[in-house]
Parts: structure tokens; sequence; C-alpha cells
């Protein structure tokens, strides 16, 4: 029987299972398919963190440093896994790089994709410059600058349309991303704060920043920082003579149509499940639930399992998920891992 | 056909002509009738500092459309046009002309204010109405009262001369109301007034010497000369000032503070 754990995905989920692993004395082999470590909010260049307010380079940066530090945790960068073997206890994995890892147990921290705004071309992404992503807002917010792409104005207005790729059966995404509400708050308070003469809207079906981000984000993006919260589904993007944007839709609560104008138009889009699920979902052998997300096996007395015994799933690998969450699930993942083994080698003994 | 919820749209959008040809169609009489898209085409996003700015809507920011107030709502029981959820969505994204669309209707709050108490964001949507109210009437969108203007007429008086005379304020309000002075003689009230001042029954008893020394003569002769000569109370000028500058900045505190 193999002792060691091999974690796929260098996100805050695998980076806090990999130091969880560690943290008992067990070997772990991380597996970066990016050459960088740190997962979406590094890859995509996220801004301060929910709650914390963090930087993402520090907050996350932190992370990776205990794990780049840590003499038990073996890294492979811009690496894959191509093939996995054997059974819970003795698994063999074959690396994209050629090398072999032999593991006990597998844990999956294989995290999302950013839903591509291109699938609702009615909203504009793609069409005209100044219609952006909040990732890109995210970068913005980084760089320490909110412009609009064209020509690199302050915009006098800005609008984020909620649920770009979420919640909308037209294009198959019957899931709510469950942190574009957050975020979305998060970032109008942001642009405020680069830019206090910017308007911000947000145009929302609902505002679902659950738990404690209620006051923080929404009530203070509305009440401090004057977000208007205006409920539309905007039904589409065009651009007016003066090359500014409108946003069109019906204001549901006045029951009537809009035409607005606007500099900035802001996608929050949603969490897809990882792009790669369905090769993922060959390699390792295991089920994806109907949205394409990997799916999970009994979650009460086996939690974070997945389909099949000896590998875990967790983070927004399982759904769509905050980096708070992530974190737990990686340590809740280190300890069903290293506890199943142990149970294994009791039981061999 | 019927239009459906024609409630909704307002009389100015539709338009229904005797006669309409559409590309080459007759379609007068039944299909002839054509409702004009209303859009709301931009915000203000400002205006909410407006209502904040008297006193009770400093909180109006806050709303976030749960309609808790419509619903324990006693007007919007009686008349659901009454809708204060609505008006602090139109005051939040400065949505004026739809606002004073409703102008008439804002008045009907009771004040109850079951509203204020139910409200999650503690809106106090009860001084947004009061609030709103006293906006209407600064922006001059409501028809003063005739009482208002009596009294306007009369602290006017007030403060320029330290008295009042009363043939100018009557005077001034029957202008200012648009009343006919000789047909409230003829018909209305100052005719029975004037007619009671004089003594009636001293004729019917025949006398005629004690009838006509009483006739109100001398009475009207002075307020003649009153109207024409404007006396002020003594030494009022320095008075009437300071009380001018108090009223004026009283007004100014009362609107600020808030």
């Amino acid at each position: 029987m193999n002792e060691t754990v091999l974690i796929v995905g260098a996100g805050p989920t695998g980076l806090s299972a990999a130091a969880g692993v560690a943290s008992v004395g067990k070997k772990v082999v991380l597996i970066e398919k990016e050459n960088r470590l740190g997962g979406a909010p590094i890859i995509s260049g996220y801004a301060k963190l929910v709650p914390s307010g963090e930087w993402a380079s520090d907050a996350i940066g932190r992370m990776v440093k205990r794990v780049k530090d840590d003499a038990r945790i073996t890294i492979h960068k811009s690496t894959t896994v191509t093939k996995v073997e054997g059974d819970f206890g003795n698994f063999s994995a074959t690396l994209s790089n050629g090398q072999t890892v032999n593991a006990g147990a597998i844990i999956l921290g294989t995290g999302f994709t950013h839903f591509d705004s291109i699938n609702k071309p009615e909203w504009g992404f793609g069409t005209y410059e100044d219609v952006v992503t909040t990732t890109q807002v995210e970068q913005m917010v980084v760089a320490g600058k909110i412009a609009c792409p064209s020509d690199g104005r302050v915009p006098e207005r800005v609008c984020i349309l909620l649920c770009v790729g979420s919640r909308d059966r037209q294009i198959g995404r019957e899931w709510c991303s469950k942190i574009c509400c957050t975020v979305s708050t998060n970032l109008a308070m942001e642009i405020k704060e680069l830019s206090p003469k910017t308007d911000v809207f947000i145009y929302y079906m609902d505002i679902r920043t659950f738990g404690l981000y209620e006051d923080k984000y929404y009530w203070r993006a509305q009440e401090e920082y004057r977000t208007k919260f205006v409920k539309a589904r905007i039904a589409e993007v065009t651009q007016g003579p003066d090359k500014r944007l409108l946003v069109k839709g019906e204001d549901t609560l006045v029951k009537r149509p809009i035409v607005i104008p606007m500099d900035l138009v802001v996608h929050a889009i949603g969490m897809d499940p990882n792009l790669d699920n369905p090769q993922i979902a060959k390699v390792f052998g295991v089920g994806l639930e109907k949205h394409g997300f990997l799916d999970r096996g009994e979650q009460y007395t086996s939690s974070f399992a997945s389909t099949r015994r000896g590998i875990y799933v967790g983070g927004s690998a399982l759904a769509p998920e905050d980096i708070d969450t992530s974190i737990s699930h990686g340590l809740a993942m280190a300890v069903r891992a290293v506890g199943d083994l142990s149970g294994l080698g009791q039981k061999a003994a | 056909m019927a239009i459906h919820e024609k409630s909704l749209i307002a009389p100015e959008d539709l338009i229904t002509s005797d006669k309409l040809v559409v590309d080459g169609v007759d379609v007068s009489g039944h299909w002839n009738t054509m409702i004009k898209p209303r859009y709301i085409s931009d915000y203000d996003p400002d205006f909410y500092k407006t209502i904040q700015s008297y006193g009770g809507g400093e909180n109006v920011h806050r709303c976030w459309q749960c309609g808790s107030c419509t619903n324990s709502c006693t007007m919007y029981a009686i008349n659901t046009d009454f809708n204060p959820r609505y008006w602090i969505y139109l005051v939040n994204l400065g949505m004026k002309d739809e606002l004073l669309k409703d102008k008439d209707i804002i008045w009907q709050c009771v004040s109850c204010n079951k509203c204020t108490n139910i409200c999650p964001k503690d809106v106090r949507p009860e001084g947004v109405m009061k609030a709103l109210q006293h906006w209407l009437e600064a922006e001059g969108h409501t028809q003063k009262s005739n009482s208002t203007l009596f009294d306007e007429e009369f602290a006017r008086q007030c403060l320029e001369r330290g008295r009042i005379e009363d043939t100018e304020v009557i005077h001034n309000f029957l202008k200012k109301t648009g009343q006919d002075i000789v047909e409230l003689v003829k018909n209305g009230w100052l005719g029975i007034l004037v007619a009671r001042m004089n003594k009636w029954p001293l004729l019917k008893q025949g006398k005629i010497i004690k009838f006509v020394a009483r006739m109100p003569l001398l009475g009207p002769v002075k307020m003649g000369l009153m109207m024409v000569f404007k006396p002020r109370t003594k030494s009022w000028g320095r008075t009437g000032e300071v009380l001018r500058q108090y009223v004026e900045e009283q007004k100014r505190l009362a609107h600020e503070s808030k």
C-alpha cells in the first residue's frame, strides 16, 4: 500500500489539500496543468478577495509559498495526468511528462472554467470593446485604473449585468454560480473607490450575496457606495451614434422598457464546469453530474467521495464554489485521504 | 380586440385615429388603436439626494424593493395606485417624470407607519412619503390651498407692517383665489356678512334715525383710508426685518438639517 497522495490542481482547493496532507507527515505529489501555481485567482489575476479584502497575489501567494517550501510536497507544473491504473491504496498515474506517480489516494481539485460571454452574443461581448467581464474588471482594479478599453476614457457610467452564463436554460446553464453577486457588489465598490465620479448600476434578477456577505457587500455597496440596483434582465446591448453602449431591457418594477446609455458594460460571468471535465472523468474513471461538474459519492459518511473509491473531489470541481469554502474542502479531503489510507493500512496489518 | 392591461397605458400614449391606413391596408375601426411605447431613456442618479434633503427621506437610498411597505400599507388596500415601494424605486433611479404622474396620489398617505415598522432596511417609507410631499410642494407641483393662500397674505402683511388690514387681506385673498367680489356680495358669504352688519330689526321697528346712525359707514371709510395709507405699527421697520430673517432662517434650517 502506498501512503502518498496525488493531488490534481493547484488552486485554493489543491493547495489547501496538499498542505493538509503534508501537515500530518504524508507525502504529496501536486500536479498543475498551468505553468503557475494558485489556480483561477492567480491565473486570471483577481484583485481583492472576498471576504478578507486581501490582494489575491498576497493571500493565494502565501498558500503557494507554504506548499513550495514543504519538502514533503513534489510539484509538477505544466503537467496533466494522462492515465490512472490500479485501485484505492495502489494507484499508478502516468503524467504528460512521461513520469509515473504511485499513490494510495487521489484528490481532484480541478476547478472550473469561467463562462465565455461569446455564448451570449446579444449582450455585446466580442462585438463592442467596452463590453467586458468581471475578470477583466478585476484586472483593471489590480492595475489601479478603471477605463473603457475602446479609448481609455474613464467611464461616467458602468453597469454590471448579473447572471451572465448562470440560471439560463437557453444556454444550458441551469445553476446559480453562487459568487457573482458578491463579486459584482465588491467590484461596484472598488470601481467607485478608484473612480468616485463613476456611477455604477447593477442589473439583477435577484441578489444572492449569501450568508455574511449580505450587509458586507450588498448593503454596503448600496448604502455607502450608492450602487444603483435595477431589477431588469437585459435583452440586448447595442451602440448609439455617439459610440456609447445602449443597454436595452425591461425594468421589471416600472413595467416599462428601458434603453439606457452606458460607457462600460460588465458581464458578471458564471462558473462553468471545467472544460476538461469529460477528459478528467475518463482518465480518473469518475462520474459527472448532470450539469457536467464532477459527481459526488455519498456525502454524509463519505464526504467528498467521487464515484470511485479512493478518489476525492472538492472545491469548484463539484459545483460553483467560493475560495474560502474551497479551502475547507481541500482540508477536508486531506483528512479523508489520509484517514482512509490509514484505515486501509490497519486492515491489511 | 381588447388591449390587454390597458390600465397600464397612459392615456396620452394611446393613439386612436378615425381613419388609419398601414402599408396600404385600411385598418380603420377595430384595429385603429396604436400604443406609443414609453421608454426609460435615462436616469438622474442624484435625484435621491434631493429627496434626502427633506425631512424623512434620509434613508431612501437603502431600499431593496422587497415591497413590505406596499404590502403593509393602509392606503394600498384601498387604492392599489398608492404604491410606496414603486415611488421609492423611482426616487433611487431618478425617474422624476414617472413620479410626477402620481403627484396627486402621494398625499393619500395616512402616516399609520406600518411600513416604517415592517421595513427590513429601515428606509422609513412613511418619512419618504412626507419628504416627497414637501418636495412636490417646494417644486410647485401642487396647487396651494385657499387656506394656505390666506395664511400667506396674512403673514406677509404682519411681517411688513406689524399689523393687518382686514380689507386688504380679504381683497388680496379673493384676488389670489380668483373669487369674484361682486358675485360674493350678491350670492355668496360676503353679502350675508354685510347684511348682518346692518341692523334690520331697527328698521322694522321704525327707528330710522337709529338705523342710519348704526349703518356701517365710518368703518368702510376708515378701511378705505387704511388701504391707501397702509399704516405701520410704530417702529416696525427693524422688528419686521429681524422677524423676516428669523422665519427665513428657520425654513432653511428645517430643510438643511435633514
